[in-house]
């Protein structure tokens, strides 16, 4: 039964080998005459300014969380809206309890401060 | 799919909607260094009590199946809501330790305990799973809760490592596991743990990939029980974690993946197969019950710090349930019955244990150390009491619930013969080990003194630490002086799933 995913391993290699292989080509045929705009990281772009290692504030971490828990979840959404007269009245029943969840954390979030940003 | 369907599902309806209401209580409650604060101790330990009951009620109900549409998915029978009372009861007992522990060292916070409620739902959706789906699902939903629950005690580094480490050896395991279910999938096309069964006893299984499926799903599983050589976590973790946390870790999520490890092995891999005594999984349960109990052991008997003793004597507890795996095969239901039984006097002991390790501490001055517990037997007789029956009971000394959990494993690998005797005779001489460690706490409360200028250790008063060991004691000495009872119900529960 393994056999018939043989044919997959045979294009990952492929897929590498050629990959491999252009890449080499160009590394080894490609002329190479650098200058002081071309070393640049974005060419046409405006010079880059500032320090590489700008420190982040640690809230931005609450940010992405909750964003993370309110966008992914509302994702279901989109299969139950799409099935809405299929699943029937049990669909409409479930739903709502996963959107009363929904609610019941986002009251929790606002209640905590995990909504305001200078405390 | 009808309304009467979901009692079958109240004990976990009944975990969630606690947790979330217990959630939004701790929203509204009132802020501020002198504000009121909400027992949410005691609301969490009415929800824990509530999902017990309505198990218990489903179990005197008389039938226990459940519509296909469930079972599939979560089991409804009497093993699952044995299961269910004992994580809840273990569950129940860590909030009770909280309860006073948050208090008197000032670290309370309201999450604590809706996070204890999921990663009890977690613990019952993963005891009752039938499908690799669910026990995924379980497997994680309880972990993510436990992770943070380690981690608590914000502001202490070993609690940080514990849990860090607990995190990544833990999202290792579960990847593991779901890489066994996999290449379950692939050999058998089932997810479901009856349909896996059925494909290997018929042999359309593809063999190798079975058992390569097999042993990576128990490689998985042994981490979450804390078997060696997958113990690394287990010391870091516990004593990282603040004590009723360790309580809750030993007690609930070590019976849970039991629960899972018993549920996989019956329904999907009894065929003489993958059971065969000497070429299947018996055998590695042999040898990983046989490390588990030396290295537990002797690692517990080294130690300096009493919870860390504990943490390993939990490893070596482990061991002495796995011995009841490997005569899983040859006894069926004596030995399901065994494990079932260690499970719940395993938990009223430890949380004896570690209530008792709670009680002798107060703010400031927590009780860790041998040292810290010198001379506390003569100081105070009362704190020592109901330390010396948790400890006679972990040891396995009559009457208490643990002397019969272990003659019961023992005696179930003796009557399986063969090349079982010896494991049964490992166990015994491994708990003679156990003995020396265990009685050290006694010769420490009771003959020893404070060092010179040494923090003394001065017993909190809570009236919640008092309740627990008051209610473990008494299972403790009930299951010790009449288990039939127990024993009984154990049995009920297995003669279904075998």
């Amino acid at each position: 039964m393994l056999s018939l995913y043989l044919p997959i391993l045979v294009i990952l290699l492929a897929a590498a080998g050629l990959a491999t292989i252009i890449f080499t080509l160009g590394v080894v045929l490609g002329p190479k005459n650098p200058t002081a705009e071309k070393a640049l990281p974005y060419e046409s772009g405006s010079p880059s300014t500032g320090a590489r290692n700008v420190r982040l504030s640690i809230k931005f971490y609450l940010t992405a969380i909750l964003f993370v828990i309110f966008d992914i979840e509302a994702v279901f959404l989109y299969p139950w809206a799409a099935l809405f007269r299929r699943l029937g009245w049990m669909g409409l029943v479930e739903m709502t309890l996963f959107l009363t969840v929904l609610v019941i954390t986002l009251v929790y979030a606002w209640k905590k401060g995990a909504l305001e940003w200078e405390k | 799919m009808t309304a009467a369907d979901m009692l079958y599902l109240a004990p976990l309806l009944c975990l969630v909607a606690g947790g979330l209401a217990i959630m939004l209580v701790d929203a509204f409650a009132p802020k501020g260094p002198n504000a009121q604060r909400a027992e949410l101790a005691t609301l969490t330990t009415v929800v824990l009590v509530a999902a017990a009951g309505l198990s218990v009620a489903l179990w005197m109900k008389g039938s226990t199946r459940g519509p296909e549409w469930i079972t599939s998915y979560l089991a409804t029978d009497r093993v699952a809501l044995f299961f269910d009372v004992v994580i809840c009861g273990g569950t129940a007992f860590a909030v009770l330790l909280a309860g006073g522990y948050l208090r008197e060292h000032e670290m309370e916070r309201g999450e604590f305990y809706p996070l204890v409620l999921f990663s009890a739902f977690g613990a019952i959706v993963l005891a009752r799973s039938t499908d690799m789906l669910t026990v995924f699902i379980g497997l994680e939903t309880m972990s993510l809760g436990v992770y943070s629950l380690v981690a608590f005690r914000r502001t202490s580094p070993r609690s940080a490592e514990g849990a860090l480490k607990y995190f990544l050896l833990g999202s290792f395991a579960a990847a593991i596991l779901l890489f066994g279910a996999a290449l379950l999938y692939g050999a058998t096309g089932h997810t479901d743990l009856a349909g896996i069964g059925a494909a290997v006893k018929s042999g359309h299984a593809d063999t190798r990939l079975t058992v390569i499926g097999l042993l990576l799903l128990l490689v998985g599983l042994a981490f979450k029980v804390s078997a060696v050589p997958f113990h690394q976590w287990t010391p870091d973790a516990y004593e990282g974690a603040i004590t009723p946390v360790t309580a809750f870790m030993s007690v609930a999520v070590k019976t849970a993946a039991f629960a899972v490890l018993l549920r996989v092995l019956v329904v999907a891999f009894s065929d003489p197969l993958t059971a065969s005594v000497s070429t299947g999984w018996p055998a590695v349960f042999a040898a990983l019950a046989a490390l588990t109990m030396v290295v537990g052991n002797l690692a517990a008997a080294v130690q300096t710090s009493v919870k860390r003793m504990l943490a390993y004597s939990s490893i070596a507890h482990a061991g002495y349930i796995l011995v009841a795996f490997v005569a899983l095969p040859s006894q069926g239901e004596s030995a399901v019955t065994a494990v079932l039984f260690y499970l719940a006097a395993y938990t009223v002991s430890n949380a004896l244990a570690f209530g008792s390790l709670i009680l002798i501490g107060s703010r400031g001055r927590e009780a860790v150390s041998y040292d810290d517990l010198a001379g506390i037997g003569r100081r105070n007789p009362l704190v020592a009491l109901p330390f010396i029956l948790g400890m006679l009971s972990l040891m396995g000394f009559p009457p208490t619930a643990g002397f019969f959990a272990k003659y019961y494993v023992f005696s179930v690998a003796v009557q399986a013969g063969g090349g079982m005797v010896w494991l049964a005779v490992l166990g015994v001489l491994s708990s003679v080990i156990g003995a020396y460690y265990y009685l050290r706490v006694v010769v420490f409360m009771f003959m020893k003194e404070p060092k010179e200028g040494q923090t003394i250790a001065v017993p909190m008063k809570s009236g919640y630490v008092v309740i627990a060991l008051i209610l473990s004691a008494y299972f403790v000495l009930r299951m010790g002086l009449a288990p039939g009872a127990y024993l009984e119900w154990a049995l009920e529960a297995a003669k279904r799933l075998v």
